[in-house]
């Protein structure tokens, strides 16, 4: 710091920014972001032709709604994600849970024979309450088991949702094989009441949840707990912190946010792939949470910095889109994106 | 071999450690090194094992002038130094530790287990000890591994050999398997030197001893010419300033009462009261056990077994948020592993005990959590920039502050000190002990659990010492003294009036 203030002029400035950039990880994340952005809207200019302002302004927008709202389900995830890495924890079993959820939705809500809420003569808006309620409890349970794993069985949160993850979707697949399913039309809009012409839903959960998880990890104790149990767990508990429950409450929480994604994506789609859907889900909301800046060793991170993480590997998956990349690079490029946001972020060795 | 330290000066900053310090050793003996916790025993030690240089003063093994500039170059000439923590990997086995950094290979490439695991066995043989090389250094008990790391030094070729308190966890027997091993080497002419506070030990196995206090060489002379209580006398001094901060208090109802409490390896039968108002001290030599008690009472320390009393109703504590319901407050030792959350700002480490009253459903009244840090805070004397900084910017004194103003707080009816001046300047210090005393006063029961004599001294109404787990004396006013304390620590028992605890 000493050495910001004997520099002045340009060279003052570079230094502060460096400093800035070296001590607040959502500034370089912020900055990484724009420039996606500004390259991502280069490309997109060049892709496409346009006749007017107004035409191209209309192109760039609807690119971004289709973008945000094809990632609102990770973005999501990764909300929840934030936390766990922040009290020092993991969890692989997210993209499992999420798919056990979702064929839970199918079997409650089919309009069909088979269909649980059908079957016991509930149908319509009663049905659907119903169905939501039972599917978040029960991605909040499934979360809950993990958490019990961890806290009360004494499990490394790497085994004990690496378990959970291959139980969830093997069995999910073995129960739904034979299953053919159609959900109610009321159900599906959920995600596709359109405003002003446009299918919002999606985006308006995530960013609402963002905000709501914010002000948690901001200003409540569960919040704060989390953040001290990443950072020193035994401090914490001589605190007088009951951290089994924090624990247990922060898988739960992770549960119920990959229950909102799986009913986002189910009423979206009006369908799930059991075999795929949500595989790799754990490793690319892993990756949006490292790269929005919060540290793998628990104790530092945000919830805006998953938000900014999120959206520059959507942005960069939309743009290898855009400029035509081969498909089977775009992994690599996701795993370069991971590696160099880390490399920019690390902090001197004093 | 003799080995001979003529003239040695230390000095860290403007702190003199080592004052014209002379010290020998030869072959066939075992020399005590005595001094309290600071009297500069390791810094000579190290001086001699290369870890450290010396400011000035000599070393010479047989009449030839040496220094050593790192642990290697001393190792060669022959000087094995087994420090406090012992160096062992517990995942390999007892031949491949012994010569690890140093392995014998074939002719291609390969390890030579089978050449090394011989030259171990003839180790062995040597030390008189039945140990198969192969056996993974994990299934030794504590004692063997103080024998792996002895033969280790043979294996070296040393021929004097520096034990920094071997014994420190160690149970009886195996205390005695190592004195043996000793006394054989010592047969076959092997000089050792052995660093601790234990004078029972010393009588039992030494042939000399030096008394080190303050950086200066106090006494020095044969074992067989001294006794306990001389040695203790020795370590401590007696111009040691003793001023009492004990007051006259008056004392309330009995807050906490332990009976019979047990922990397999840390404590057994340990019983003790503490009234509001009352400062109760705790203190003995490392591996004393008095911690792990205290985290049992505290919740945080496992099983024990035992009953405990809170103004009278018994209570079983299973968890550290039950502790702090019952009133129960625990400031514990090791400030970085143990006392600051490094990633939450001051405020946040000043105040987390606190939060569930400072909140309302979940939700953090910061406005609250602000003023009450402040005014603990300010009572403490904090010295700091902002409540928003990081805990890191803090010095040491003002950290373990942050850490007490957080149970202050709490308004706890017991609150337990453990080691509550380590690390700390001497102005925080006065602060500390003005601040535990100032809470006795409020009719807090207070216990403080201290290495520093001095510390329980000052402090406290009266004292329990521990003794490998066990309370062996009880002191109270005027009876707790430097010596009394030592000789209580080290194993002796009580002389004066005091309560015989433990027959």
């Amino acid at each position: 710091m000493d050495k910001v203030e004997k520099k002045s002029g340009a060279m003052g400035v570079l230094l502060r920014l460096r400093d800035l950039w070296r001590s607040n990880p959502l500034f370089s994340t912020g900055i990484a972001l724009i420039v996606m952005v500004i390259v991502q809207t280069v490309a997109l200019s060049m892709n496409t032709s346009f006749s007017s302002m107004g035409e191209w302004f209309q192109n760039w927008l609807q690119n971004w709604i289709s973008l945000l709202r094809g990632n609102a389900g990770i973005g999501i995830i990764a909300l929840g994600m934030t936390f766990v890495i922040i009290s020092g924890g993991i969890d692989l079993s997210v993209g499992s849970v999420y798919v056990t959820v979702g064929a839970f939705i199918m079997v409650l809500l089919n309009t069909g024979e088979s269909g649980w809420l059908a079957g016991m003569g509930l149908g319509g808006v009663p049905a659907i309450l119903l169905g939501l309620v039972l599917a978040l409890a029960l991605g909040s349970l499934l979360g809950e088991g993990n958490g019990l794993l961890i806290s009360y069985g004494r499990m490394p949160p790497f085994i004990a949702t690496l378990g959970s993850m291959q139980i969830l979707r093997s069995v999910t697949q073995y129960f739904m094989k034979t299953q053919k399913t159609e959900l109610p039309e009321a159900y599906k809009s959920i995600a596709r009441l359109s405003i002003g012409g446009q299918q919002l839903m999606p985006i308006i959960y995530w960013a609402v949840l963002a905000a709501a998880m914010y002000i948690i990890s901001k200003k409540t104790t569960f919040g704060r707990y989390v953040f001290a149990i990443g950072s020193n767990e035994r401090t914490t508990r001589l605190s007088g912190v009951n951290v089994r429950k924090v624990k247990r409450r922060v898988y739960a929480l992770t549960g119920f946010l990959v229950g909102v994604a799986a009913i986002i994506q189910t009423s979206r789609i009006g369908s799930m792939d059991y075999a795929s859907a949500g595989s790799g889900f754990e490793m690319d909301a892993i990756a949006s949470v490292i790269v929005g800046g919060t540290s793998m060793s628990g104790g530092r991170g945000s919830v805006v910095g998953t938000v900014f993480g999120t959206l520059i590997v959507a942005v960069m998956n939309n743009l290898l889109n855009l400029i035509g990349v081969d498909p089977y690079l775009s992994a690599a490029f996701k795993g370069a994106i991971i590696i160099g946001a880390v490399l920019l972020q690390r902090k001197e060795k004093n | 071999m003799k080995l001979e330290m003529r003239g040695i000066y230390k000095s860290f900053g403007a702190n003199d450690v080592l004052k014209n310090i002379d010290f020998a050793v030869s072959g066939g003996e075992i020399c005590a090194l005595l001094g309290e916790n600071g009297a500069g025993k390791s810094t000579l030690m190290n001086i001699l094992g290369g870890v450290l240089p010396a400011d000035s003063g000599g070393i010479s093994l047989d009449g030839q002038p040496v220094s050593f500039r790192t642990p290697a170059e001393s190792l060669n000439a022959g000087i094995g130094f087994i420090h406090q923590e012992l160096n062992l990997v517990n995942d390999l086995a007892i031949f491949e530790n012994m010569f690890i950094g140093r392995e014998l290979k074939t002719k291609s490439g390969l390890l030579d287990s089978k050449t090394m695991c011989g030259r171990c066995r003839e180790v062995f043989r040597r030390m008189d000890v039945d140990l198969d090389p192969r056996t993974m250094v994990r299934d030794l008990d504590a004692s063997y591994k103080q024998i792996v790391e002895i033969a280790r030094a043979l294996l070296m070729d040393a021929s004097i050999i520096i034990m920094d308190e071997p014994t420190t966890s160690l149970t009886d027997p195996e205390i005695d398997r190592v004195f043996d091993m000793m006394r054989t080497l010592q047969a076959q002419g092997v000089a050792m030197v052995f660093i601790s506070h234990k004078l029972k030990e010393v009588m039992a196995v030494c042939t000399r001893y030096t008394v080190l206090r303050d950086g200066a060489m106090v006494a020095s002379g044969q074992v067989e010419d001294t006794n306990v209580d001389e040695l203790a006398r020795h370590m401590v001094g007696h111009e040691v300033r003793t001023e009492s901060l004990r007051q006259e208090r008056e004392l309330g109802p009995e807050v906490l009462r332990a009976e019979n409490l047990s922990q397999d390896r840390y404590f057994s039968d340990v019983s003790f009261s503490v009234r509001a108002g009352e400062v109760l001290g705790f203190t003995g030599l490392l591996g004393d056990g008095r911690s792990e008690l205290f985290q049992a009472v505290f919740g945080s320390g496992g099983k024990y077994h035992g009953q405990l009393y809170l103004e009278g109703q018994p209570v079983a504590v299973h968890g550290t948020p039950q502790a702090v319901a019952l009133g129960i407050g625990y400031v514990p030792r090791d400030r970085k592993e143990n006392g600051i959350i490094k990633d939450l700002d001051i405020l946040e480490n000043g105040s987390i005990v606190t939060w569930p009253k400072q909140s309302r459903l979940g939700f953090l009244d910061w406005n609250q959590v602000r003023e009450d840090f402040r005014r603990q805070a300010d009572g403490l004397k904090i010295k700091m920039g902002g409540e928003k900084e990081a805990i890191g910017s803090l010095s040491g004194g003002n950290q373990q502050k942050v850490v007490l103003a957080k149970w202050l707080n709490a308004g706890p009816k017991v609150l337990i000190f453990d080691n509550p001046t380590q690390g700390v300047d001497v102005g925080a210090k006065e602060d500390i002990y003005d601040t535990i005393l100032a809470l006795a006063k409020e009719g807090v029961a207070v216990v403080v659990l201290s290495s520093e004599a001095q510390e329980i001294i000052r402090l406290c109404d009266r004292a329990l010492v521990l003794y490998h787990g066990r309370v062996q004396g009880e002191l109270s006013g005027e009876e707790i003294t430097d010596q009394e304390i030592m000789r209580l620590a080290t194993g002796g028992s009580v002389q004066n009036e005091g309560v015989q605890q433990n027959g």
